[in-house]
């Protein structure tokens, strides 16, 4: 790769994008982007509820629930009428003091709302008392302390744990308004932050000591109903202030990529002296200077410093790589916008999902976005963690690249093929010996890593009896899949012979590379993820056990994935079907190798 | 300069290219004739370093096809001139003249020589708006922003009108003048008639002639006979006052003497016709009437 | 009129030889899947009803107040109070996890209450139990002020009774169905404007100009094919609700509506990619101007979201129909303004 070259490309890249947007374009853009910013403030002010008059409710204009049906947007006021909710004709009637309620389902939906009108309600009248002791005679302040539910090691027992706890400022004297941040970055007793490495032992849910991140912060004060259970609405939000303005800018980059495929434009740059990565490189780079400026200017204005920038970065990158990849095997315009979107939404579920459990739950630690909360609280992030969000997501972004530009030549770039034939060519193209397809295996561990956790993450609100048996499975096909697509890829595509020798040694090759990516789960255990029930299971027992357990552990999983990539291998040399069933078959081999794990573990 | 040996490629069931050799000598101009779908394309391509061979070895410029390094020697015209459109013919140069590590002056001043000696007017308007003639200039001017040793062209004059097209062909004329080695493909066979020192006819993805235009015409021509006679004989054209039979060799204007005195009539003139390229060619690759 | 039919029928064909119409189904899936699985997520997370099942919550209660206080924790039966002496002693409980959650509630002399109160930190848990809290805490407040009320001007209203209804109700109908709603009318817009500009930037286009077809009937035979989608999805959708009990009214009304807003954003792509010829710039147009499209008609009296809403659950308003109204009204302008437009290209 020349540097001088890659900035040359990438100084066109820029070129083409600014100087090209020519005036009506720039004119109607501008014209939209004001409309925007003159409807933007009117409608936060209106503030319009989603919900807005759905539940009607007879009730009279003397009544003293009057006001606070008024009061709330979604219940709709109307004249009262004996027979209306029989009739259907309201869902709720107030005479009085007494309610008539519907049987529906949005009957019930409306009293529930009807209720919480109340509560606020008095809340409004209340606060006009001058009698405020009477008024609002409660005052709470909540925090959040640890608990010593570990049996084996761990916290002390004791007021040790307490004492720490205590040792907190009581913030007392606050307004209405709950304060999530604010003193949080105490560090919390022994036995936590990012220490947790032995083997804990402790139930799935309970007091996981290694809770990244420290402090749980978030003490708040107020009246009752001013209090809010531990719910990062700030996830959400930033996953979109985030991630939103990159869906823009990959729209612009697979247009520019795809561009390059249009009428064989791309073509004379292939026999110039500028090598594939030359060209990636240089036409990603300002996409990726823009996607950091972006990101640095977002991570600033809502609070967050230097963590915060680095960890969204590789997510960043993630989006443009996948996005390429799909720009490369996309067909037409059509093709690219839906692979873009297809990709895009399951990387944001990706990023903000987990993320909607920080603070919460461990799992959270699996999204860059945590890291991005956590800079924001003010809590300490531990370098740990701070990879385990990050590495893979990076590496997945890597490999996207090199399997894009591995179809980045003559062959591929202005051919017709659709989507499945595309992606086993760019499978194929970099598997030049049998070696090559260790190395490509250990590469898509991180992909399969970023599936299971993604599994995890979606099951984990389901009970475990249903949970855990669906998890294995999947994790299986995603570890089946990850050793055995590019072998099938190579043997369709003529880059092996269809030998039964052949397919043993490639397969074998896939299982040994598979193995060795996978050890690298075992930054896993720097973060307490196997404190969870269902990472374990995952991602196999922590080490601290039996020695001679451990040697068994050690080479059981070298043996199964050998074993099951030999299987599909065997398969894949030969027909589609035979590969189906090779690879059903390793599967079938692989869950009851999770089964007997797990179960002789318990 | 250039030099194939064996060179196959197959593009999963398709073999479009089976097995050619040939070389092309410093200086000279070599053109590649062949019907649609003969593999001219693929070939060259593989010459250039875009495709990978499936089989088979070349050499351009003492260096593999495939070498990175080849490709600064090496001046490539792709079929159908694909340009980026928004930029102008000299944003366009000068960008690859960038890519090929020319200097600022050299490239400046080769960039304006080129257009000048292609006679294009308009350097400073997006190329989206050029006509084909055009936007082949800008291609060829493109090819040479190195100052190549090699030129692979992939029908550089296909589609174009007669006047641009005789443009290009002078212009490769020029470039052989120059030292250049120049490799071509077309199936416009005035092209190649007038600029080649020697052809390869490709078919099916083989080589079926090589060599001077002369030795060819020789090995694969024939000689054919316009017989003028008086009254219409055999599939005779009607000429003004006269009938016109083209047929091959002395046996076939005997048989014309014949059938001309059977109708009554006679021979009234004969004049020779040498097979040009395109006779061979469509004898050569059985496109033709045996 | 055929002929824009054949073109149409082109457009359909080429969208399911590319199987891209699966990805878009596909892609809508995903989306109601994961709202739905966040939302499920989110209420089970507040709502003391929805995921709590059969656990009890234990709150360890002290201070002087606790005499008021324990009864009211212990009347509901998701919460069960344990009283404690001293403070030092059911802090120690709560630091055991004997308890899941601890209060320590001081009675002053000006009839206030300051409590202090502890959940659990980092635990699956700790949402369960501060929803309790907040509960027992309100209703305690509630008491209090019943105490009270001699110093009271105003007295609160009682509630009306808790319901039975499931907490998702709201979600469903308001947000998750607009969704599906609305979705494929965007989609179709940015087909089209996808369509267009391929067809322009690969030259095609000129193939289909000098077919007899005008130019206007060619872009009327692409957006029909788009506009006609968006119902068929909606439909769809609303087909697969109904499947998972989720019932909808007026559901003729609604496609209505839908295949407006497709025609309203199918009608401004088409416009957008013919005067802008590059699919880039159009996309990035298209985008945003969408968005300003839903942004305003948000501000109607009922945007089409809330038309939706209302639709869905039957409690439509007199505003509702016109609403409907305006936006096939809206329909009409943005397809003369793809004619338009259309027409000033040949």
């Amino acid at each position: 790769m020349n540097a001088r070259r890659v900035l040359r490309i990438a100084r066109w890249e820029v070129g083409k994008n600014t100087g090209s947007i020519d005036r009506r374009t720039a004119a109607i853009l501008v014209g939209v982007l004001v409309l925007l910013a003159a409807v933007a403030p009117v409608l936060v002010a209106a503030n319009p509820s989603p919900g807005q008059g759905i539940y009607r409710v007879g009730v009279a204009a003397d009544d003293p629930y009057y006001p606070a049906v008024e009061r709330n947007p979604q219940l709709r006021a109307v004249e009262p009428d004996a027979g209306m909710v029989t009739s259907g004709d309201a869902e709720l009637r107030i005479e009085g003091t007494r309610v008539y309620v519907g049987t529906s389902s949005k009957a019930q939906a409306a009293l529930a709302e009807l209720r919480s009108a109340v509560v606020s309600y008095n809340d409004y009248l209340m606060r006009h008392e001058p009698d405020d002791a009477a008024a609002f005679p409660v005052s709470v302040t909540l925090q959040y302390l640890e608990q010593d539910t570990g049996t084996t090691g761990g916290t002390d027992t004791g007021d040790g744990g307490t004492g720490g706890g205590a040792g907190t400022t009581v913030a007392d004297g606050g307004d209405g308004g709950t304060s999530t941040d604010g003193d949080s970055g105490e560090t919390t007793p022994a036995g936590s932050d990012g220490g947790g490495t032995d083997g804990s032992t402790s139930d799935g849910g309970g007091g996981v000591p290694a809770l990244p991140g420290g402090a749980f912060g978030g003490t708040q004060s107020g009246t009752p109903s001013s209090l809010n259970p531990p719910f990062p609405l700030r996830s959400l939000v930033l996953a979109f202030a985030f991630l939103l303005p990159l869906n823009v800018l990959i729209q612009a980059y697979g247009s520019s990529v795809i561009d390059e495929r249009i009428n064989r434009r791309g073509e004379p740059m292939l026999v110039s002296p500028a090598s594939r990565g030359d060209i990636v490189l240089g036409k990603t780079l300002p996409y990726l200077v823009v996607a950091a400026a972006v990101t640095a200017v977002i991570a600033f204005a809502v609070g967050g410093g230097l963590p915060s920038v680095l960890a969204v970065l590789p997510l960043a990158g993630l989006f443009l790589a996948a996005t390429f990849l799909g720009a490369m095997l996309a067909r037409s315009y059509k093709e690219l916008t839906f692979v873009t979107v297809f990709v895009s939404v399951p990387l944001m579920a990706y990023a903000f999902v987990p993320a909607v459990f920080t603070n919460v739950h461990p799992i959270a630690a699996i999204s860059p976005l945590s890291i991005v909360v956590q800079d924001l609280e003010g809590s300490r992030i531990g370098v740990g963690e701070f990879l385990f969000a990050t590495l893979p997501v990076a590496l997945a972004a890597v490999v996207c690249f090199a399997l894009g530009s591995g179809v980045y030549r003559e062959e591929d770039m202005f051919t017709q093929r659709p989507i499945p034939s595309k992606v086993m060519d760019a499978l194929a193209a970099p598997l030049k010996n049998r070696r090559r397809v260790a190395l490509w295996t250990a590469l898509f561990v991180p992909f399969a890593f970023i599936a299971e956790l993604f599994c995890i993450a979606a099951l984990f609100v389901v009970p475990e009896s249903l949970a855990l048996p669906v998890l294995l499975t999947a994790i299986a096909v995603v570890e089946e899949a990850a050793k055995s697509l590019h072998v099938r890829a190579g043997f369709l595509r003529g880059k092996f012979e269809s030998t039964r020798s052949a397919a043993l040694a490639v397969g074998a090759l896939s299982g040994v590379g598979f193995f060795v990516g996978e050890k690298l789960t075992l930054i896993t255990q720097l973060v307490g993820l196997p404190g969870l029930e269902l990472g374990r299971a995952a991602f196999g027992p922590s080490v601290g056990a039996n020695p001679l357990v451990v040697v068994g552990f050690l080479f059981a999983p070298l043996l199964l994935h050998t074993v099951t990539a030999s299987v599909s291998a065997l398969g894949a040399s030969r027909s589609r079907r035979t590969y189906l069933g090779g690879f059903v078959l390793a599967v079938l081999l692989h869950v009851g190798y999770n089964l007997t794990v797990v179960t002789s573990l318990a | 300069m250039i030099t194939v040996e064996g060179l196959e490629k197959r593009y999963g069931d398709v073999h479009a290219v089976r097995g050619v050799d040939f070389a092309v000598d410093r200086g000279e101009v070599f053109g590649l004739v062949g019907p649609n779908g003969a593999g001219k394309t693929s070939t060259l391509k593989m010459l250039a370093g875009l495709v990978e061979p499936t089989a088979g070895s070349a050499t351009v410029n003492g260096y593999d096809s495939q070498d990175p390094e080849m490709r600064r020697t090496l001046g490539f015209l792709p079929e159908e001139s694909p340009l980026y459109e928004e930029m102008t013919p000299r944003s366009y140069l000068r960008f690859f003249a960038d890519l090929y590590d020319v200097s600022r002056d050299d490239a400046n001043d080769r960039i304006e020589r080129t257009l000048d000696r292609l006679d294009l007017d308009a350097r400073d308007r997006p190329v989206g708006d050029f006509s084909k003639g055009m936007k082949r200039k800008v291609a060829i001017a493109r090819s040479l922003v190195n100052d190549p040793d090699v030129l692979i062209y992939d029908e550089p004059a296909s589609g174009l009108d007669p006047l641009t097209t005789n443009t290009v062909v002078e212009f490769t004329r020029e470039l052989a003048e120059q030292g250049k080695t120049v490799l071509f493909s077309a199936h416009d066979l005035y092209h190649v008639e007038s600029v080649c020192d020697r052809v390869a006819i490709v078919s099916d993805g083989e080589i079926a002639a090589q060599g001077t235009l002369e030795a060819i015409r020789e090995d694969y021509g024939r000689i054919e006979y316009r017989v003028f006679t008086s009254v219409p004989v055999l599939d005779a054209t009607p000429r003004g006052d006269r009938y016109e039979v083209t047929v091959d060799g002395m046996d076939g204007v005997e048989r014309v003497r014949d059938a001309a005195a059977d109708a009554g009539g006679e021979i009234v003139d004969v004049r020779t016709r040498e097979s040009t390229l395109e006779d061979v060619f469509l004898d050569v690759t059985g496109r033709g009437e045996a | 009129m055929r002929e824009r039919l054949v073109v149409a029928r082109r457009e359909l064909g080429s969208l399911r030889s590319e199987k891209t119409i699966v990805l878009a189904l596909l892609i809508q899936l995903f989306i109601a899947a994961f709202s739905s699985f966040l939302v499920v997520g989110l209420v089970s997370l507040y709502s003391p009803n929805a995921s709590q099942g059969n656990y009890v919550v234990s709150v360890g209660v002290a201070g002087n107040a606790s005499d008021d206080l324990a009864p009211v924790v212990d009347a509901d039966d998701k919460r069960r109070a344990v009283v404690y002496g001293t403070e030092s002693a059911a802090t120690r409980a709560f630091t055991n996890a004997e308890v899941d959650a601890l209060l320590v509630a001081t009675k002053y002399p000006n009839g206030r209450v300051r409590v202090s109160a502890y959940a659990p930190e980092g635990s699956f848990r700790t949402t369960l139990v501060v929803v309790q809290l907040k509960d027992a805490l309100s209703a305690y407040e509630r008491q209090q002020r019943d105490h009270l009320s001699s110093r009271l001007t105003k007295k609160p209203l009682d509630l009306p009774p808790e319901s039975s209804g499931s907490p998702y109700y709201g979600f469903t109908y308001t947000i998750l169905v607009p969704l599906l709603m609305f979705l494929p009318a965007f989609i179709s817009g940015s087909v089209v404007a996808d369509t267009l500009s391929e067809e322009l930037e690969r030259g095609t286009f000129e193939l289909l100009r000098v077919t007899p077809l005008s130019i206007p009937e060619i872009v009327d035979g692409k957006a029909f094919a788009m506009v006609a989608l968006a119902p068929a999805q909606a439909a769809l959708w609303l087909a697969f609700l109904a499947y998972n009990g989720v019932r909808v009214d007026h559901p003729v009304s609604m496609l209505v509506l839908v295949t407006g807003m497709a025609a309203v954003l199918v009608g401004g792509g088409a416009a957008l990619a013919l005067r802008l010829g590059e699919r880039r710039d159009t996309q990035l147009v298209y985008s945003f101007g969408a968005i300003a499209v839903f942004g305003l008609a948000s501000l109607l009296p009922e945007s089409p979201q809330n038309v939706v809403a209302k639709l869905a659950v039957g409690s439509p308003t007199s505003l509702t129909y016109p609403t409907v109204a305006a936006v096939a009204v809206a329909a009409i302008g943005a397809y003369a303004l793809a004619r338009r437009t259309a027409a000033g290209m040949t």
